[in-house]
């Protein structure tokens, strides 16, 4: 044969095998979630990154993990504690919270969760080795302390109002399992006591999951689950419509009207515990440190119609930094209206008539929060209506969230703040206290409010303390309050399960009909 | 021959090099990974405790001699992201993209080729017009645009193939022709120019003088003539196929190469885009060096002696 004849062949042959085997090899994913009915496919934009639940804090991965484990409280859909693993828990000392342990709960294999299982998770988490994102939710857990099989301690390094160490979203292994089998293998082979029981994950392209015929809070309602990851937004708008999937994630909103009324689609809401808002940065000079610019341009922007044009009406305008249902949230303090003669004014007040001798730059990051670039551009031109110059510099976020960790951003900055917890410590501690890395502005009053409704135990003095601590922010106004977002989500008709605002997808509280 | 390989691979190693370093320090400018990988609520204790148990708190000098070393070894060390190791990340979905490309190609070689011969044999014919705007449209069509609306019009409206993922040959078909259509075009237009030229050649006119029928003037006299610079264009476009195929696996879901690598970049996850950028080097370097054998296959004169 020629060498001619033999690179041909040999091109010929490498082409069929590219087109055939590979392809006659594998099964069509879809088939098997088409043949049974109680299957359920979910779309985030990416799969999960491990099934490893203690190291990762990224939603979709906790999501898919958050179906497999069990933690020891949950939040219901309005954000309040409800027992899980823990049938109880209670501030037994100001440094020790203690939760009992329900009994006769039982990992996949049979060994049973006890609290040996909670210290180790906890513990493995704190250890500086594993490099896990988790270790801010544990960082005020000084040590765990397991009196006995059903009884956790958590020791704190001060006393705290609020439970430490997220015990809603901190997961429990099995130590036993971890132990026989180490990190690497855990991560792909988990081990959970949750409601789903782990059958397989191919990467990138799906994670199966099957019921678990023994959860001890009863058999969930869907048979199978399927994690299939769409990355492209207009791609899992149309698998859903395909009925190649049956829950998708941040839909876009020029998607939302056929989704609405597709015929097999719906689309689904909560109000999200984030909150986005432009912060002034007062720890550097400018006329950002002046309160008076800082009310005025809150009567400058206009919330609502930001809401309406940019997010397509899917937000909710927020008068502090705590939206509706949260601990500490205060139903009095009125939202600043769009008011551009009384922003004037202030202005004028300041010694800024017209606006004159204002030249600011809006910070905001691209691609990290929805319709972010947008919104900073839509509040530049309406900040410059005063006669301001509002200019915007848009980074990109990598480069940008370093610079909020050291307070570079200035003189305003955008930002999004979830807070799952639903109480206000998270919030105002994290951004307007004066010791908190990301807070650029903080007075003695509000510190002390804020400190004390920590430590406090009993909610009705908390309760007070926040409201005043809101209401000095409120008229401090060390951010344009913008808005609380509304999370959007599409789903298949015969799908039956409600958005929860903590971007949470608990598959156990689906169910099937239509 | 033996000498002309050793040569060409010892090459290689050195372009890798380059490929490896010119990676570290872009990588390196574009941003901490601690900053995106840490929760914005981290204290500036924890960040830095995370970038010294990731090696990033090291002079930059000694993050490289350290990243070389352990390439040199195979390592890549593990993801940050997935934390297992970076190279066996990138070859679990390397099989994805060599099938998609190499499906991509074949669509791509099956209409460009024919096409382009007989473009040109029909110069300026209705046929040669027709080529030419499907050249245009194949070269110009964008192919995230391109991709959705195949999705929507085979997929949503008519229902023939499935949208997203990998499966069986129906999950092939679109993302083939999304990321074959560039190369198509392209190998159109050049089977097409290399053809015109050969057929406008002395030998040619020769060859037709001589009585030799039309159909063996084209197989045997003028493509046999054409194919080295088709099979350069081939091996290059195998290369881009393998590793530029981004836009297409991130529209389909397609678990390839490439989706790993935009999530690996967003998330400025070192090791996983250093090894993707190194396994698409590499491709290019060997597929370059497989072209150049072929030469010799195609023409008896190229000899590598």
């Amino acid at each position: 044969m020629s060498n001619r004849m033999q690179v041909r062949r040999a091109l010929v042959s490498l082409a069929a095998a590219a087109l055939l085997i590979p392809a006659a090899a594998r099964p069509p994913s879809g088939a098997v979630a088409a043949a049974a009915d109680s299957t359920v496919t979910i779309s985030q934009g990416v799969d999960p990154v491990t099934m490893d639940p203690l190291k990762r804090t990224i939603t979709p991965t906790t999501n898919a993990q958050l179906n497999q484990f069990d933690t020891l409280l949950r939040h219901d859909r309005e954000g309040h504690l409800i027992p899980w693993l823990a049938t109880s828990f209670q501030h037994v000392a100001p440094t020790v919270w203690e939760f009992k342990l329900r009994r006769n709960v039982k990992f996949w294999n049979g060994d049973p969760l006890t609290s040996a299982d909670v210290k180790f998770s906890v513990e493995k988490i704190k250890d500086p080795a594993e490099a896990s994102e988790e270790t801010p939710r544990v960082a005020t857990i000084d040590h765990v302390e397991t009196p006995d099989p059903y009884t956790v301690r958590y020791v704190t390094t001060k006393p705290t109002a609020t439970i430490p160490g997220f015990p809603w979203l901190s997961m429990v292994v099995d130590s036993k399992y971890w132990k026989e089998h180490g990190d690497a293998y855990e991560a792909e082979h988990p081990m959970g006591s949750g409601p789903y029981v782990f059958k397989s994950w191919t990467k990138d392209e799906e994670l199966d999951l099957d019921a678990n015929p023994n959860y001890w809070h009863g058999k969930p309602a869907i048979d199978h689950v399927i994690f299939k990851p769409i990355p492209e937004a207009a791609a899992r708008v149309a698998a859903l419509r395909t009925g190649e999937t049956d829950l998708i994630v941040n839909v876009p909103t020029q998607d939302l009207p056929q989704l609405e009324n597709g015929t097999n689609t719906k689309l689904e809401s909560a109000r999200s515990a984030r909150v986005l808002f432009v912060a002034f940065n007062t720890t550097k000079p400018g006329p950002q440190t002046n309160k008076l610019v800082r009310q005025a341009f809150n009567y400058a922007i206009d919330v609502p119609s930001i809401v309406k044009n940019v997010l397509g009406g899917h937000g909710f305008q927020v008068a502090t930094p705590l939206p509706p249902g949260f601990f500490g949230y205060d139903p009095k303090i009125p939202t600043y209206h769009h008011d551009l003669a009384k922003a004037k004014a202030l202005l004028a007040q300041a010694g800024f008539p017209e606006g004159k001798g204002l030249e600011l730059v809006l910070q905001a990051p691209v691609g990290r929060y929805n319709k972010d670039k947008e919104i900073a551009e839509a509040l530049a031109g309406q900040l410059s209506e005063t006669g301001a110059k509002v200019s915007t510099n848009i980074q990109e976020w990598t480069t940008y969230v370093n610079q909020t960790r050291t307070r570079a951003l200035t003189p305003l900055y955008e930002l999004g703040w979830g807070n799952d917890s639903y109480d206000a410590d998270n919030t105002l501690t994290s951004l307007l206290t004066s010791d908190a890395p990301l807070a650029t502005w903080s007075t003695p009053e509000t510190d002390k409010l804020i400190s004390d409704a920590r430590f406090e135990l009993d909610p009705g003095k908390r309760q007070a303390d926040y409201a005043k601590a809101l209401s000095i922010i409120h008229e401090d106004a060390p951010w344009l309050f913008l808005f609380q977002y509304e999370d959007l989500y599409a789903t298949s008709k015969r799908l039956i399960w409600k958005a929860r605002g903590d971007e949470l997808i608990l598959c156990d509280e689906m169910k099937l009909g239509g | 021959m033996a000498a002309y390989l050793v040569r060409r691979l010892v090459g290689a190693l050195w372009v890798l090099l380059g490929v490896a370093t010119t990676v570290f320090i872009v990588l390196h400018l574009t941003g901490d990974p601690a900053a995106v990988m840490m929760p914005l609520e981290s204290t500036a204790d924890q960040v830095a405790q995370f970038r010294h148990e990731e090696g990033f708190d090291r002079p930059l000098i000694v993050q490289y001699g350290s990243f070389m070393w352990a390439a040199l070894h195979g390592s890549f060390g593990d993801s940050l992201r997935h934390g297992e190791p970076a190279l066996g990340l990138a070859l679990q979905r390397l099989p994805a993209s060599g099938e998609l490309a190499l499906t991509a190609l074949t669509l791509a070689l099956l209409v460009a080729i024919p096409i382009g011969i007989l473009a040109a044999v029909r110069r300026n014919s209705l046929l040669d017009l027709g080529a030419r705007v499907l050249a245009l449209l194949g070269q110009s069509a964008p192919v995230y645009w391109l991709g959705l609306m195949l999705i929507l019009i085979f997929g949503v409206q008519l229902g023939w193939f499935p949208v997203s993922g990998i499966g069986g040959v129906r999950h092939l078909i679109l993302p083939a022709i999304t990321l074959g259509l560039f190369s198509m075009a392209k190998i159109m237009r050049l089977t097409r120019s290399a053809m015109l030229d050969i057929l406008q050649s002395d030998f040619l006119r020769t060859a037709r003088a001589k009585g030799v029928q039309p159909l063996r003037l084209i197989t045997h006299h003028a493509l046999r003539n054409a194919w080295i610079p088709i099979v350069t264009v081939i091996g290059i476009e195998l290369g881009t196929l393998l590793s530029q195929a981004i836009i297409t696996e991130t529209v389909f879901s397609w678990p390839g190469i490439g989706r790993l690598a935009v999530q690996a970049i967003y998330d400025r996850d070192y090791p996983v885009v250093e090894v993707v950028v190194l396994i698409a080097g590499a491709s290019f370097v060997l597929i370059n060096l497989a072209v150049d054998l072929a030469y010799a296959a195609l023409d008896p004169r190229i000899r590598y002696d």
